[in-house]
């Protein structure tokens, strides 16, 4: 009954949540959800069109790798985060122009 | 119809919980709804019969990741618990005057329209299934699949995943430290 646009209508969905909350957030690990919600709707239109145009498992393979390298960002992104904030005891964005050119 | 009610819940937990991290202001709680959105995101594989990934979505985000935001969350909140949310309209004029709007509005359109040709080219030349109604199981597959053709990104993923773990353990170590106790050892000798 709900094909593949209904798919890609939540995978829309989720991925200008996803900039919006990138957009709108001050704060470092918020930015990372919104990262996260982006990763997501990306996985999810890989499953969605591997169901109703390919139909084999070649989009599973790439979801699954997404979420491998999602899990690694995230390690990564919340060290970062957290190491800034013993060094400068703040992580709002605004704050963290150290690098600004 | 077990199929479309389940579809319809893990549609509506997945949006109402992405817009809910969007609105909220507390940080924990934009957690928790992210927590949310990623089980219905989990229940939407599941309609499309990708068990596997399913699984692997509530293992590695609900068990893994959210965990790590929560206590990132933690760590890093003190007193700015509350994170402060800006408005955009205030960031507008902020941004730039009237030619650079311009050329962006221009290039904006220029690119939806191709972007929405080639799109439309695309789809008539791909046939979707209006409706799939087998399930089978996929980890047999799956499994075979990462050990013949895709063998390489699989192997490759292990070194990421080890190099990421050892770089953020090393990141997040406290490196103050040790200059205390190099002078505590300079006082006790």
């Amino acid at each position: 009954m709900f094909g593949l646009e209904w798919y890609l209508g939540i995978s829309l969905v989720l991925f200008f949540v996803g900039i919006a909350v990138i957009l709108s957030r001050k704060n470092i690990v918020a930015i990372l959800l919104g990262v996260e919600l982006i990763l997501n709707s990306a996985a999810l239109n890989f499953v969605a069109y591997s169901r109703f145009v390919t139909q084999n498992l070649d989009g599973h393979i790439f979801s699954l790798f997404i979420i491998v390298i999602a899990a690694a960002e995230a390690a990564v992104g919340l060290a970062i985060v957290i190491r800034y904030f013993q060094i400068n005891n703040t992580i709002h964005v605004d704050e963290a122009k150290e690098l600004r050119g | 119809m077990f199929l479309n009610l389940l579809f319809l819940t893990s549609a509506l937990l997945t949006v109402g919980c992405s817009v809910a991290v969007l609105a909220v202001k507390n940080l924990m709680h934009a957690c928790v709804f992210l927590l949310g959105a990623l089980i219905g995101i989990a229940g939407l594989y599941a309609t499309l019969g990708a068990d596997f990934v399913a699984v692997t979505q509530i293992m590695v985000y609900v068990g893994g990741v959210v965990i790590l935001m929560l206590f990132a969350v933690m760590l890093t909140g003190g007193k700015d618990h509350v994170s402060k949310t800006q408005k955009l309209k205030s960031l507008i004029p902020a941004m730039g005057n009237k030619t650079s709007y311009l050329i962006g509005c221009l290039t904006a359109l220029v690119f939806f329209l191709t972007q929405g040709y080639l799109v439309s080219k695309l789809l008539g030349s791909i046939e979707v299934q209006k409706q799939v109604d087998t399930f089978s199981p996929t980890v047999q597959e799956l499994g075979e699949l990462l050990i013949t053709n895709h063998v390489l990104p699989f192997e490759l993923s292990s070194v990421l995943l080890l190099g990421a773990l050892v770089g953020a353990a090393i990141i997040a170590r406290p490196r103050k430290a040790r200059p205390q106790y190099e002078e505590e050892a300079e006082e006790h000798h």
